[in-house]
């Protein structure tokens, strides 16, 4: 019985873990496409050297 | 909600202020032309919310650099409510030419005398009143760096924004004032704003102003025929600016009054008839820098324990203690190892890999607790916290050598540095300030790409994007530590520190040798002329440091827990999965297949098919460095783990240096091809954020060009490295043909020999 629990919550762990993970990739993928979208994606760094949005500034004067 | 810009003459603080206002970490450095772009927060101490927009500084308002574009343009355009003119105390005269240019603009003006506590300090005084009924504009004495005097000056812009303000020029007492006026007119009668701006600007021969008004352009160029002098001729911009300063020295500089006991050399004069030495500035900074990465890399403070082992039969002072309990040997060992004793840098590292030590060992055994699957565990402990915990365990050890660039940038030293290396890179085809985002490299290639607006010639600036990222940037640092640590293991007398210092080194050679090769032949034309305001050595400020930390800091967890979590997944899963989804030995994974089909592309490099079934693994990691260059430590992890190579017990986990090891042993790479792999990575594609940045700081067309560039040479250039390090009589070839292209170039400059046809441009850039 208690080995039966510790495998089913080994199971739910594992699975957990594995779609934890794919989240996480798909949510770090969706972030970079949507702040891009914002104009911040081109830097990625979104520092205070910059904050993120100088390239979207020289974009705009490009144009 | 009210708008109020900044505007003044580099390094005047600008940004201390914006700061001080706004409550921002931006970027203060001690040297002109840190803020190339505008940037905007909000003042909240007055009745109501202010916007604060920091621009660039600019020495004028006539259009000759992007900085001075971008200021011009928000005041006119936006036209703020006011415009605060940040003004350096301790250089009132040349300050105050900017002043009357903005004067001229129908904008409230406040001037804020920054640095005032620098003038008390050396003994002058400013009559503030004084200056406030010359200038026509309320004159408020501040410290932004002492955070003294800002909220009267925020309460006096406040109010000057109430009243509209008409335009007022120190030319109208000037020869130029006759047409000057008539202009305005003509420009007043077509409801151009700003008439009197537009109208001194004609008169300057300012190119856009020539293009927007031809007609006026047209009555300037009538005076100018029949108002040519001796002096000037027909530059009506020099004989503007020669009144401007006869009118501030007429009439401003009464307000300034000079300390009579100031004599001989100042601090700073005499810092710099050292620091700035002709024949040992360079040396200075080289031993500087050697020092600074020493203290960050080393694990022999001083080489305290090899020097000792020199006079003992090799036997040095120090040893690995043993006291029986692990944690503490280990906790030990963080300060003091038979290597010798810890340097700071050392010391961080070994801090941080103790934590992340045992922060993993605890997660190993919850897994094991828990009883999760096989290849759960594998993606969590392996992949994920593999990944990850190498990233963060360099942290600490990257942010100290962030704070000694710190240190060096805020005292003013970095600025002295362009100043000493221009008379190097001129030689090459570069000015002096192209060093300055050079050194920025240093910390991150996504800054530095961005402060090479600041250099005014095109080519120039192309040049400097292109080489900034063979400035080894702090993400490069661990493949370094990594790999030269690996090398110090497994060879004897072989010193890890040494070689970093070296590689840091080759990497500086290789840009300026590449600027060089740029400008005899796609970029040739002549070095602009360099010009920079030298800033005062000051002490360090605090706040600054931390400030820069506190942004590399972010910067890295954030990289850490997103795109590096996300890559290590990918790459774990890679790995460890067939095209099929299924879970397959390393040999028929996806990865592999990959790596195998163009392992053979790496085999000039020794680490392609030299290594046989192995040979796809350094090809991977140097993939995965494209998306960031922290992913490729943690690639040797999960490879290491993957291919079943034997990481050595006493590895943390972290370093790399352990799993480097076990590549050696799996894998069979020489210490060429490690070498060559570590070269291939500081000057080949940076990674993705950098790459955007370039692409959108590089003219249309270029960025291409730009990729080739790095693609070749980090490819000729390993690939040289692995042969020369292999087989040493080479070197004698490398050196022939470098000796023959040389000596092309010496010859077509003199216009003794052309194979390649027409010439474009001069030789001008060698011949100086």
């Amino acid at each position: 019985m208690l080995y039966s629990l510790c495998s089913a919550a080994g199971a739910v762990l594992s699975v957990a873990i594995a779609v934890l993970a794919a989240g996480a990739v798909i949510a770090v993928v969706i972030l970079h496409f949507v702040r891009k979208k914002q104009g911040k994606g081109g830097c990625g760094c979104d520092c205070a050297h910059c904050g993120g949005c100088c390239h979207l500034h020289k974009k705009e004067e490009k144009e | 909600m009210l708008q109020f810009a900044l505007a003044g003459n580099p390094n005047s603080g600008k940004t201390t202020l914006f700061n001080a206002l706004t409550g921002s970490t931006a970027h203060v450095g001690n040297w002109p032309g840190v803020t190339v772009d505008k940037r905007e927060g909000v003042y909240k101490k007055l009745n109501s919310p202010v916007a604060v927009v920091d621009l660039p500084g600019i020495y004028s308002l006539s259009p000759y650099s992007p900085e001075e574009v971008i200021a011009r343009n928000f005041i006119l355009d936006e036209k703020p409510d006011c415009v605060i003119d940040v003004v350096d105390a301790t250089n009132l005269e040349r300050n105050l030419y900017l002043t009357t240019q903005l004067l001229e603009i129908d904008v409230p003006v406040v001037v804020a005398l920054n640095m005032i506590d620098a003038v008390k300090k050396s003994g002058d005084t400013i009559d503030a009143k004084k200056l406030e009924q010359a200038l026509g504009v309320p004159v408020v004495p501040i410290s932004a760096l002492k955070n003294e005097g800002i909220a009267q000056l925020m309460e006096r812009a406040y109010a000057a924004s109430a009243k509209k303000r008409q335009g007022a020029s120190v030319l109208s007492e000037s020869s130029l004032a006759h047409v000057i006026d008539d202009i305005r007119i003509a420009l007043k009668g077509k409801e151009v704003k700003d008439p009197l701006f537009h109208a001194v600007k004609l008169v300057e021969g300012d190119e856009i102003e020539v293009k927007n008004h031809p007609a006026e352009a047209k009555m300037a160029q009538e005076f100018k025929a029949q108002h040519k002098d001796d002096v000037f001729g027909g530059d009506f911009e020099a004989k503007a600016a020669d009144a401007r300063y006869k009118y501030i020295t007429a009439h401003f500089s009464s307000a300034l009054h000079r300390s009579a006991k100031k004599q001989g050399m100042s601090r700073s004069d005499k810092a710099d008839r050292v620091l700035t030495h002709r024949i040992w500035g360079i040396p200075i900074f080289i031993v500087i820098l050697f020092f600074m990465f020493h203290f960050t890399f080393g694990e022999d403070l001083f080489y305290l324990n090899t020097i000792v082992g020199w006079f003992n039969g090799g036997e040095g002072f120090c040893f690995d203690v043993a006291t029986g309990s692990d944690v503490l040997d280990a906790f030990v060992a963080v300060f003091f190892s038979s290597a010798g004793i810890s340097t700071p840098g050392a010391i961080l590292f070994n801090l941080t890999g103790f934590v992340t030590d045992q922060i993993g060992a605890l997660i190993e055994t919850g897994l094991d607790a828990a009883a999760v699957y096989p290849w759960a565990k594998g993606l969590l402990f392996d992949g994920i916290w593999g990944g990850v915990s190498s990233v963060i365990s360099f942290v600490p050890q990257i942010l100290f050598m962030f704070l000694i660039l710190s240190i060096l940038e805020d005292t003013g030293y970095m600025a002295r540095v362009a100043f000493i290396l221009d008379r190097a890179f001129r030689k090459f085809g570069l000015t002096g300030r192209a060093f300055i985002p050079m050194v920025m490299g240093f910390g991150c290639s996504v800054p530095a790409a961005i402060n090479t607006r600041t250099l005014s010639d095109d080519k120039e600036r192309i040049m400097t994007t292109r080489v900034i990222p063979f400035f080894t940037c702090g993400a490069k640092a661990p493949i370094l530590a990594a790999i030269c640590g690996a090398l110090a293991s497994a060879y004897t007398g072989v010193n890890a520190d040494l070689i970093v210092f070296l590689l840091y080194l080759f990497g500086m050679a290789m840009a300026v040798i590449m600027v060089a090769f740029m400008r005899q032949t796609s970029m040739r034309g002549e070095v602009a002329p360099f010009i920079m305001e030298l800033p005062a050595y000051h002490l360090p400020r605090f706040s600054n440091l931390m400030a820069h930390l506190w942004d590399k800091l972010k910067h890295y967890i954030k990289k850490a827990f997103t795109i590096i979590l996300a890559s290590c997944v990918v790459i774990w899963f890679l790995s460890n999965f067939s095209w099929s989804w299924q879970m397959v030995p390393m040999e028929e994974s996806i990865l592999y297949n990959i790596g195998s089909f163009v392992q053979w592309v790496c085999t000039p490099m020794g680490f392609g098919l030299q290594l046989g079934r192995f040979g796809w693994v350094f090809v991977v990691a140097a993939v995965t460095g494209l998306i960031a260059k922290e992913n490729v430590v943690s690639t040797f992890y999960i490879l290491a783990a993957a291919i079943g190579a034997v990481i050595p017990a006493w590895d943390d986990g972290e370093s790399g240096i352990g799993a480097v090891l076990a590549l050696m042993d799996a894998t069979g790479i020489t210490w060429q091809a490690l070498i060559a792999f570590t070269v291939f990575n500081m000057l080949t594609i940076p990674c993705f954020a950098a790459a955007a940045t370039v692409k959108a700081e590089t003219p249309k067309g270029k960025f291409k060009n730009t990729v080739g560039f790095w693609m070749l040479t980090s490819y000729v250039t390993a690939s040289l490295v692995y042969v020369v390090l292999s087989w040493w009589w080479t070197a004698f070839i490398v050196a022939a043909v470098l000796a023959l292209v040389i000596a092309y170039f010496a010859l077509r400059n003199r216009g003794k020999i052309n194979l390649f046809g027409k010439r474009k441009g001069t030789g001008a850039a060698l011949r100086q």
